[in-house]
């Protein structure tokens, strides 16, 4: 339990912390293992009897694969257009 | 102390120094090491968590398939010794680090109220085969949507990397 808030809390500081997309990214899939671990550890350790904890964590392993591909096809583009991919150097869509 | 709480304490570990490497250092192939080191942890921890099946796609999708997916795409993005080192300002790590304790400390407080009634309970006997039948059965809806997104975002991807092809 205090290994998933570290997780989180991590996660949470690099996505402040980092420079590139691709650092902010690995954050979130810090997030989300944080998230499964929360899951699994309330399903065994509050309703022993029943599995609903896990099989949202198998949910929560689909849906970041998905998010992964998606944000890592994007951050490609990204990086072909404007040849960098730090996140505070992309001004292009500000104004 | 039993070998088992050493072996528990060693994946603790193991997954805490992955997520400050993960955090702190500053090339992303570190980074992306700590979040394999991570990972394993993670699956260690599950299956300390009486939830094998859980551990083993853990490793199968994370260290298998999103790591790999994360290193194609830090080398498809140029030589890494060329680029400034991942650091920012100290006032972000500062921010960065007051909300990641503010969150923490609410965390631990919510968590902290909650009846904590298994903790002394008998190892459960949830198999693989009461998660599959639970996944095919309560759960068959946002099982097949979770099918359909994944198709959907495969087919996203592709499209991106198709226009952008054609645009240049």
């Amino acid at each position: 339990m205090f290994v998933a808030l570290f997780l989180m809390c991590c996660g949470i500081l690099g996505i402040v912390y980092r420079r590139t997309l691709i650092a902010m990214l690995i954050s979130v899939e810090l997030i989300m293992n944080g998230a499964g671990l929360n899951f699994v550890v309330i399903n065994r350790f509050l309703y022993p009897e029943r599995v609903n904890g896990q099989v949202f964590t198998l949910f929560i392993m689909g849906i970041a694969a998905a998010e992964a591909a998606i944000a890592l096809a994007i951050i490609i583009l990204i990086f072909r257009r404007f040849k960098k991919i730090e996140a505070d150097t992309l001004k292009e869509m500000k104004d | 102390m039993l070998l088992a709480d050493i072996v528990f304490v060693i994946i603790v570990l193991i997954t805490m120094a992955g997520a400050t490497m993960t955090v702190l250092s500053g090339s992303l192939i570190y980074a992306l090491m700590g979040l394999i080191a991570t990972m394993f942890g993670i699956a260690g921890l599950y299956i300390y968590l009486s939830a094998p099946f859980i551990a083993m796609m853990q490793i199968l999708i994370y260290v298998g398939a999103i790591s790999i997916l994360i290193a194609f795409a830090i080398m498809l993005a140029g030589p890494m010794f060329k680029r400034p080192k991942e650091w920012t300002k100290p006032i972000k790590f500062i921010s960065g680090v007051i909300t990641a304790l503010i969150t923490f400390i609410l965390f631990i407080s919510v968590i902290m109220r909650a009846e904590w009634k298994g903790l002394k309970a008998e190892p459960v006997k949830t198999t693989t085969s009461d998660l599959g039948r639970a996944l095919f059965d309560k759960f068959m809806l946002p099982f097949e949507l979770i099918s359909l997104l994944i198709v959907i975002s495969i087919i996203g991807a592709i499209m991106i990397a198709l226009y952008s092809r054609k645009e240049r």
